[in-house]
């Protein structure tokens, strides 16, 4: 009955949406090429900037030479995966630990007792602050760059988890009782889906530490990774290397931002922003 | 059909049934002591000035909230805790956001244990009855006001129980949905008959919907008057009896601010 009005209505908005969205990639794509310009023309033969600074042209011929030709050991792609494993890694450790211990936080008080004291003096110290220590135990390997992206994405993790759980709507909980839900049934079924945006904002703000965490790691000490290429960049004064990873890092931190996007669009279809 | 046949067993008792809350500074007594009884297939209005303790009522004749002394006994059991031969459709909705549909008109029976083809064919029955054929698969959040109260209607006939508690289901509706939502529940109603408590706080709504209207005091609340309504359905705002009972009951009913 409604099929038509409905049908025809979803169809312009699909499209106020590709024109919408057409619009926003010209303008992304303007604003790269002027801020190009800008970079080149200030740093053009004779520029005391141009002294400092490596042109664009320069700059990206050499992070696009690095996907074919290795720069250290290994390519461009071959920095990338390094830095990336090291964040999956830390970070898929953090989940496991982190989420859980959220969700146990906010669902049992007892649990919430007992480690809320030591999870609130661990959660204001800076990753990073953890280095040293982390390499006294770990040595000077991969361990210890786990360890602390562990560190830096776990407590973003468990506060968003913990807060998921106990901001779970109590009226919803009451009408999955009067349908008949006991109590474990109410915890799978209405505490832990309403906490998923939580889960997943925490996710996100994990992410973004990790990778600044890696790459405080890999400057200290590594041979190879993308903040490996940023610090060699500067140890052998080749400011062209040093910019390129800079590249480096916001592509692969845009990536996987995309990405985790993509995920809670398919997870949390039902809330606004999943939409 | 008779609906004095019809109405014979007693589904609902309460008796001598008072709530208090109790806070930090102070106690208050909101409801203060309450006896009635339901019958089968009667359809029951609670009407009363605002904050009377409407919904505390309904919250504690559900078991939703304890009562503070005095016992509820639905369809022969006592009412302790909330329990799916209740059924409830609240004012602020209440479905569950990242379910669809059919989700959350198969929850109750999907927590009882009922196998997926059972529920999910006694579900399309019911979405079917509430007018939503075809939206299935949609989400809360893509349907209009009118059609989340259906889909909550459907949630709790599907799980088929004895008795359905109403808090206010259109009160959040716009005056020309809440017409034909009303109108709604009548053909969903004579359809499927169920005993049904209704809780309203426009009086039209009362008349135009229940057998009986008890009317309620201000809090802490009392019942102050029963109305049984005799007025044939489908009913007619104008009609000069029910203008006459619309008259009748305002000025039972106490004045708030």
């Amino acid at each position: 009955m409604k099929v038509s009005i409905s049908g025809a209505k979803e169809k312009t908005l699909r499209q106020m949406k590709a024109e919408e969205a057409a619009k926003n990639v010209l303008c992304a794509l303007i604003s790269i090429f002027v801020f190009c310009l800008v970079w080149h023309l200030g740093t053009r033969n004779g520029t005391k900037l141009g002294e400092l600074l490596p042109g664009p042209v320069e700059t990206l011929s050499y992070f696009f030479r690095g996907f074919a030709a290795n720069i250290g050991t290994y390519t461009m792609v071959g920095h990338m995966i390094w830095s990336f494993m090291r964040v999956f890694i830390g970070y898929v450790i953090a989940m496991l630990i982190g989420i859980p211990l959220g969700v146990a936080m906010g669902w049992s008080k007892t649990a919430n007792a007992i480690f809320r004291p030591i999870f609130e003096v661990i959660r204001p110290i800076p990753p990073i602050a953890w280095i040293p220590l982390s390499i006294v135990w770990f040595g000077i390997g991969e361990g210890s760059k786990y360890f602390i992206i562990f560190l830096g994405a776990f407590t973003a993790m468990t506060i968003n988890a913990y807060a998921g759980v106990t901001s779970v709507d109590e009226v919803l909980v009451g009408a999955a009782r009067m349908l008949g839900a006991d109590e474990k049934q109410v915890f799978i079924n209405v505490v832990m889906p309403s906490a998923v945006p939580s889960i997943f904002a925490g996710l996100q703000i994990a992410l973004s530490s990790s990778w600044g965490v890696v790459l405080a790691a890999e400057m200290i000490r590594s041979s190879e990774g993308l903040g490996w290429i940023i610090i060699s960049g500067q140890n052998t004064n080749n400011n062209v290397q040093l910019l390129a990873g800079i590249i480096a890092v916001g592509v692969v931190g845009f990536a996987s931002v995309l990405l985790m996007r993509e995920i809670e669009r398919r997870l949390c279809s039902w809330t606004e922003r999943g939409r | 059909m008779d609906r004095e046949r019809q109405i014979k067993n007693k589904m609902i008792t309460m008796q001598h049934v008072a709530k208090t809350f109790v806070t930090e500074r102070k106690t208050t007594r909101i409801i203060d002591d309450i006896s009635l009884e339901v019958k089968e297939n009667e359809l029951v209005a609670l009407f009363g000035p605002g904050q009377c303790g409407k919904t505390t009522l309904l919250n504690v004749m559900a078991g939703l909230e304890k009562a503070t002394s005095g016992e509820i006994i639905v369809n022969g059991e006592k009412v302790t805790r909330p329990g799916p031969d209740r059924g409830f459709v609240y004012q602020t909705l209440a479905l569950f956001p990242w379910l669809t549909v059919m989700g959350n008109v198969c929850f109750g029976p999907r927590m009882r244990g009922i196998s997926k083809k059972e529920r999910e064919e006694r579900a399309r029955y019911y979405i079917d009855l509430v007018g939503l054929k075809g939206f299935e698969d949609s989400y809360p959040v893509q349907l209009s006001g009118g059609m989340k109260q259906r889909v909550g209607i459907a949630r709790a006939y599907c799980n088929e129980p004895s008795v359905l508690f109403m808090d206010e289901p259109f009160g959040h509706l716009d005056a020309q949905t809440r017409y034909l939502m009303q109108d709604e529940l009548m053909r969903i109603w004579e359809k499927e008959k169920r005993t049904i408590v209704f809780v309203t706080n426009n009086i039209e709504e009362a008349i135009y919907l229940a057998d009986r209207v008890i009317v309620l005091t201000n809090c802490p609340t009392q019942v102050k008057k029963e109305y049984i309504i005799d007025l044939p359905r489908p009913r007619d705002y104008v009609d000069p009896g029910f203008l006459a009972l619309r008259e009748d009951i305002s000025s039972v009913v106490d004045k708030t601010l």
